[in-house]
């Protein structure tokens, strides 16, 4: 075995859940490890319903043929994404660098095992967005033997061009930081630029797809999205050989997808210890003069101890902040926007007012806004510093209500922002806007106190890179998913209620239910923090 | 004696201009223990690291048993360990996995690995616990397990960050006499540590760093006379 599968291998095997079972002999961890399993199978699963279901839809209004490239569309897109986010901590700026850099590893190996590494993490929900399809796929349009074997082999290709493309950006973000004095924040700023990039290049893309046809109605669809593959050819090229069992297109991709893995990591690897040495170390100031210190109380010394952990830690930040980041942004372009016209776009020949649309406002902006709370990471990533807290003469309730004191200082001041811009956008009457502000301060306090509801209940204080628990923690899922369905639920039950009810009295009733599912939520954190 | 690690003019400056160690020059010799000390924050822990290929440096040159540090990277880190203050292992491995991980990093046949391993787990009394997560280990048993995967390859150059630190008295007693034991095949120890005593006792030459600077280097006998390290070490800190 060469250095760098055994690197692979241990790297793997240095964070399964699989060889944690086997070796520990703590019951509970065991237990735990039992849970982990059951809840990501569930997850899987639901993923492959949700994506076998939508392949369903497309073979019944008769575009099954463009489900290879919305597979590959898929799967490029999540990938592309979320190693945006892992880079950072993954490949640079990693805990056991000092480890591996003292064997003999070229630095190009470590790099490419890294990003190899997180390949192979996100292959599961790869797989199973790919396998589903195919399913979906096959119910209509039969595809020969052939392309299923195709199909199958080339996704475990497909991530591998747009993860290179994410890390060769990560790369770029960190050789841009490594030359500044404040790392971590140009980090941070330039993560965050080109997610909004990426993002705002989403909806270039619709438009230009969109010019000449307004009017985007299911039967123009599937043009709409063959048209995308001119901007991302290896989606074409996956089609071309999933669906007609196209070997030269087969190779293509392979061939493409393993030639820019090697120029990637060489290139990375030329310069891969420079930038973590200038990462890794830094000089001491030595400038301190003793002035007079600020007094905080214990809740807001917490508070500002977890500012100074997100803060110091881009990957913490961009992970955390986005949301914050987005609703600033929406709050802002709102104003310059024509809300009824919006609508009219939107909800193109439905029916829909935008008081209507009221009760939703706190809702879509807690949907930005709460997709990660602090307080889901924040237990986990005290790791090896727990010690510090809990050796201070703090109850655990005490130190749980600073960290979600912390959460409710980051999230309700944009949250709050972007919900009164949208009402003002909106022309939402004044006691509308009111019960639209209580709301969100409500939902802000049900996403701190439910995050840290799942905080501490499946609290990893073991972790080798933080990533694991910013990115993959059960926690994160645990919090996400509910959330998210939850939010999506609620919106859609609050227009169809807004077309029949009083939108005071709906955002009445919610302010009312999520206050008592916070209160809940609130009374467990705390119990659980006592324990 | 052949030397085995040269550190000629090493200069390290980071992104402010201060300079982490300054124009840093010492040879150590195959056999030799050699003891490096100062303060904290006086430039050893960089030293160490640019010597074993973690840090880049801005002058100079290191040199490993003739092998340049910048451009011949993975020869010396084949004839390298490197066993630093704070050893960050892999949690979820057990002992004997990572273990076997760096044994097979370096190409250590299965018969070998076991007989090596089986000689310094039992040295430093932990066999017992080789099949356990390192997750589970105490500070000195970490410390242990990062000072058997450093012998595993029989090293030329073995380089310590602070070994004592946490290590029980007779793990203590057993590291020191490994270092007279691999010293006598010819094998070269440059360490830092801030425990004089042990520096005056187990090493054969010295350097003390301040500032980034070597102010004072040479053997033992020749920068100790008739004081104690300790005496000496305070005098030339006031001294500069």
């Amino acid at each position: 075995m060469n250095n760098s599968m055994v690197l692979l291998k241990n790297l793997l095997r240095s964070t399964s859940q699989w060889n944690q079972y086997r070796h520990t002999r703590d019951r509970r961890k065991k237990g735990r490890i039992i849970g982990n399993f059951i809840g990501y199978s569930v997850l899987y699963l639901m993923l492959m319903a949700y994506c076998v279901s939508s392949c369903i839809g497309y073979g019944k209004i008769g575009i099954a043929e463009v489900i290879p490239i919305l597979c590959a569309i898929t799967i490029s897109l999540l990938s592309f994404l979320l190693t945006l986010f892992k880079t950072n901590g993954y490949l640079f700026n990693f805990k056991e660098y000092d480890m591996l850099m003292s064997l003999p590893f070229m630095p190009g190996t470590v790099a490419g095992c890294k990003f190899l590494y997180m390949y192979v993490k996100s292959l599961p929900w790869n797989l199973s967005i790919s396998i589903a399809m195919l399913i979906g796929y096959a119910l209509y349009a039969k595809p020969a033997v052939s392309a299923v074997m195709a199909w199958i082999v080339l996704s475990f290709f497909l991530p591998l061009i747009p993860m290179l493309a994410a890390a060769f950006l990560g790369f770029l973000i960190a050789k841009i930081s490594a030359g500044f004095k404040k790392k971590s924040i140009i980090q941070t700023v330039l993560s965050f630029l080109v997610v909004l990039f990426v993002f705002a290049l989403r909806f270039i893309v619709e438009a230009v797809g969109r010019s000449g046809r307004i009017e985007l109605v299911l039967t123009e669809m599937s043009g709409y999205i063959k048209d995308i593959t001119a901007y991302y050819p290896p989606a074409a090229w996956f089609s071309r050989a999933a669906a007609e069992g196209d070997l030269l297109y087969m190779l293509l991709l392979a061939g493409v997808s393993i030639a820019l893995f090697e120029i990637v990591f060489l290139l990375v690897g030329r310069n891969y210890s420079s930038i973590n040495s200038k990462l890794k170390s830094h000089a001491a100031a030595g400038k301190f003069s003793m002035k007079a210190q600020k007094s905080r109380s214990i809740y807001n010394a917490i508070a500002y101890k977890e500012f100074r952990r997100m803060t110091g830690s881009s990957v913490y930040m961009t992970n955390v902040g986005m949301g914050e980041l987005m609703a600033l942004i929406l709050g802002i372009v709102i104003l310059f926007v024509d809300v009824d016209q919006l609508l009219g776009k939107m909800f193109n020949g439905v029916s829909l007012t935008k008081e209507m649309l009221y009760p939703a406002i706190p809702l879509v902006v807690h949907l930005i806004v709460g997709m990660v709370a602090t307080t889901v990471v924040s237990p986990s990533l005290e790791g090896k510093n727990f010690w510090i807290v809990r050796s201070l003469p703090i109850s655990g309730k005490q130190l749980y209500q600073g960290k979600m004191l912390f959460n409710m200082y980051l999230m309700v001041p944009f949250s709050l922002f972007a919900t009164i811009c949208i009402c003002i956008s909106a022309a939402a009457p004044l006691l509308t806007g009111i019960l639209c502000v209580t709301l969100s301060f409500c939902l802000c306090a049900l996403s701190t106190a439910w995050g840290c509801v799942c905080g501490i209940r499946h609290m990893k204080l073991e972790w080798e890179n933080e990533i694991e628990v910013i990115k993959q923690g059960a926690a994160v899922m645990i919090y996400l998913f509910p959330n998210m369905l939850v939010s999506i639920g609620m919106i859609v039950l609050s227009v169809f209620l807004g077309t029949k009810i009083d939108r005071n009295i709906i955002l009445a009733a919610l302010i009312a239910l999520v206050s008592i599912l916070a209160a809940f939520c609130y009374r467990r954190a705390c119990s659980l923090a006592e324990k | 004696m052949k030397a085995v690690l040269e550190i000629k003019n090493y200069t390290k400056v980071y992104g402010g201009g201060k300079k982490a160690a300054d124009n840093v020059c010492l040879t150590v010799e195959a056999g030799d223990i050699y003891g490096f000390i100062g303060h904290n924050g006086a430039g050893k822990s960089t030293t160490i690291r640019a010597v074993v290929g973690v840090l880049d440096f801005t002058e100079g040159e290191i040199y490993i048993d003739g092998h340049s540090v910048k451009d011949e990277a993975l020869e010396c880190k084949k004839i390298t360990a490197y066993i630093p203050d704070n050893p960050d292992l892999y949690e979820n491995l057990s002992g004997i996995q990572y273990l076997d991980f760096i044994a097979d990093v370096f190409r250590i046949d299965g018969n070998k690995r076991q007989e090596v391993l089986k000689k310094y787990a039992d040295a430093f009394e932990i066999t017992d616990s080789l099949g356990d997560l390192i997750s589970s280990y105490s500070h000195g048993m970490k410390q242990k397990l990062a000072i058997i995967s450093a012998l595993i390859h029989e090293p030329k150059l073995i380089v310590m960050d602070e070994p004592f630190v946490g290590l029980d008295p007779k793990a203590a007693y057993t590291l020191k006499q490994i270092m007279h034991e691999m010293c006598k095949k010819g094998t070269a120890i440059f360490f830092s540590t801030h425990v004089l005593d042990v520096a005056e006792k187990l090493c054969n030459k010295v350097a003390i760093i301040k500032g980034g600077k070597i102010i004072d280097s040479g053997s033992m006998e020749e920068l100790v006379g008739k004081k104690s390290l300790e005496e000496v070490f305070l005098e030339v800190q006031d001294e500069q």
